[in-house]
């Protein structure tokens, strides 16, 4: 599995610097933490890595691509995959689509075979659709398989937005604030599901999270933005003894 | 445990392919192919005048029409009022090929179905270009640069003198295996033609939702920031998705021309362009039901509010004038009632008869 490399880099919208010389590496087969104060720019960094934004300068590397001018549906098919932090889910389908799409680049057949629909095309669909099964599986998401996304609740979509993600059979998820207004049962759920991703489905984590505690559990590694800077950076017992950190999470005596 | 192929209770799917079927069950597929059949057979049952064929006809053309705006602007999300334009591009295209060869070369009249494939594929070609717009704009402003598509058609027909202006250029009678058509086998000829067409390609559009090359329009509707994420590219989806509109729009354009007999530019106005998404908004945006009843629905009411302000104006001759405003009016009302009161069209109304049926006679 490959590492992905974060090189000194800048993000700026005009005069505003979004992100100023961050590095980092995320180390295959770890769950690594993004924290920050709102506003740090940990959603920058996600949307830089996944091809959204482009950085000003320095540069990101994910095993031997050099993703900074790469767009988003060339990263996902590198193998990354992300999970947005506002729903961004296709609400008039449902979830059994939502997640079919998400095998777009494994189907192969052609648009006559599409409209014919008969032998590959169809053969194809059902085996990715066996995949597929097995994601609804592993997240638990049997009962909503033929529902549209919309009218789901909004801890049940966040499961949907992560299954997602997940059946794009990524190699490095980006999960950004996947327990964002949840209540206590459905964060356990939630952690549960990424330690489960990271020991069974053998896929580098990336998590971007309020919950301190949350993070303190489960990290590996953790590394601290503060407007657009990396504050800290280290296992969890570490960061916490940062004064920096400390400095940005709960303020100068 | 035994299988119930026949209704929908104790239906069981042992496979994903069994789930991938069209009709689920074996009372639906039966329905189906009875009312498919009936399309078939009424024309040689009833006596029918030409005049009311052509009725029909032109509705199961308008069917393909819609049937690609349905796709770009249900599906992809992405509205357009140029969709005449993209029919009178498949029409020009036949008509191109009239003015050089001459309305009665043999590509016309012997290889109609060769020439109605190249409509379609010019249609798709000229969808793909005036979708190149949609890379950059989005919602109003795509709209906007459709009307502009509509207005550079218009004036490219009506200017040039090779396409006589806009005046109607002639199109010959075809051949088939029984030789020349006849004046009075015209109609019922091109109603098998057309309705084969439609069921073709109905087939067509069916299979392509069900497969990835639907769910990416829908996906791109829906959220293409997602779309994108999830290795769908989604400029080229959008091109694709009006390519795919124009390729329906020009064979529903040459079909119109072999109809007619001839083309001219009145029959591709900004008028008909709003017309077709009318049809596709009561029938239903978004659903595949919704390009049949929408057309129905809208043709239907046309025919039937000329003949009532007809009916008005014999014995009110002083508001003859109000009784010919009454065909837009009408046609404007409806669309504002369907958008007020059933923003998902006459295809809803079928969903909840259809639902009705399914749990009959056990209601839950």
């Amino acid at each position: 599995m490959a590492t992905l490399k974060v090189d000194d880099v800048t993000l700026s919208f005009g005069g505003l610097n979004a992100l100023f010389g961050v590095s980092l590496d995320v180390q295959p087969g770890l769950i690594t933490s993004i924290i920050g104060p709102n506003g740090a720019g940990k959603t920058s960094l996600l949307n830089c890595v996944s091809g959204f934004y482009h950085p000003t300068s320095g540069d990101i590397y994910y095993g031997d691509h050099k993703l900074n001018k790469a767009s988003p549906h060339q990263v996902s098919i590198m193998g990354i995959a992300r999970a947005f932090q506002n729903i961004e889910l296709f609400s008039g389908m449902t979830v059994l689509d939502n997640l079919m799409l998400a095998r777009h680049k494994n189907l192969h057949y052609g648009l006559l075979a599409a409209m014919v629909f008969f032998g590959k095309a169809s053969q194809e669909e059902s085996q990715n659709r066996q995949y597929v099964e097995e994601v609804i599986d592993f997240m638990e998401l049997e009962p909503y398989r033929k529902q549209t996304v919309g009218n789901l609740s909004y801890g049940i979509q966040k499961r949907v937005e992560v299954a997602r993600a997940l059946t794009l059979a990524p190699q490095l998820l980006l999960l950004d604030e996947p327990m964002a207004g949840m209540n206590i049962a459905e964060k356990e759920d939630m952690v549960r599901f990424i330690i489960d991703i990271q020991k069974e489905r053998d896929a580098t984590v990336v998590l971007v999270e309020h919950d301190l505690g949350v993070v303190m559990d489960i990290s590996d590694r953790i590394y601290v933005l503060d407007f657009g800077e990396l504050i800290g950076a280290g296992s969890p017992d570490e960061v916490v003894k940062i004064p920096k950190v400390i400095e940005a999470y709960i303020g100068e005596e | 445990m035994a299988e119930n192929r026949w209704l929908a209770t104790g239906n069981f799917f042992t496979s994903y392919r069994a789930e991938q079927r069209i009709f689920l069950t074996n009372i639906d597929r039966l329905v189906f192919t009875c009312f498919l059949l009936l399309l078939f057979v009424w024309p040689l049952v009833f006596e029918v005048s030409n005049k009311y064929m052509l009725v029909i006809d032109t509705i199961l053309i308008a069917i393909v029409a819609v049937y690609g705006l349905n796709l770009l602007t249900g599906f992809a999300g992405l509205i357009s009022i140029g969709h005449a334009a993209f029919v009178g591009v498949g029409a020009y295209t036949l008509a191109t090929f009239a003015r050089i060869l001459g309305s009665d070369h043999v590509l016309l009249t012997h290889y109609w179905p060769l020439m109605i494939l190249l409509a379609g594929g010019v249609g798709a070609v000229i969808g793909a270009i005036v979708g190149l717009p949609s890379l950059r704009l989005k919602h109003l402003y795509l709209v906007i640069a459709t009307l502009s598509f509509q207005m550079i058609f218009q004036w490219t027909i009506n200017f040039s003198r090779f396409y006589d202006q806009g005046q109607t250029i002639a199109i010959g009678r075809v051949f088939w295996f029984a030789g020349k058509v006849t004046r009075k086998q015209h109609y019922f000829f091109w109603y098998y033609v057309i309705l084969l067409v439609v069921v073709v390609l109905g087939f067509a559009v069916r299979n392509l939702l069900r497969s990835k090359h639907g769910r990416c329009l829908v996906a791109v509707r829906d959220n293409d920031r997602a779309a994108d994420a999830m290795g769908i590219h989604p400029g080229f989806t959008k091109v694709y998705a009006f390519a795919l509109s124009g390729f329906f729009a020009g064979v529903a354009g040459a079909l119109h021309a072999y109809l007619w007999r001839g083309v001219g530019f009145e029959s591709f106005t900004l008028h008909h362009s709003i017309s077709y998404l009318a049809m596709a908004i009561v029938g239903g945006l978004g659903t595949l039901v919704g390009s049949f009843f929408g057309p129905v629905a809208i043709l239907m009411l046309e025919l039937q509010v000329e003949n009532i302000a007809e009916f008005v104006g014999h014995y009110f001759t002083a508001i003859g004038d109000v009784a010919t405003a009454f065909r837009p009016l009408s046609f404007g009302l409806v669309i504002v009632l369907f958008l007020m009161f059933e923003p998902r069209g006459i295809a809803n109304w079928w969903r909840i008869t259809r639902t009705y049926f399914k749990l009959w006679p056990f209601r839950y």
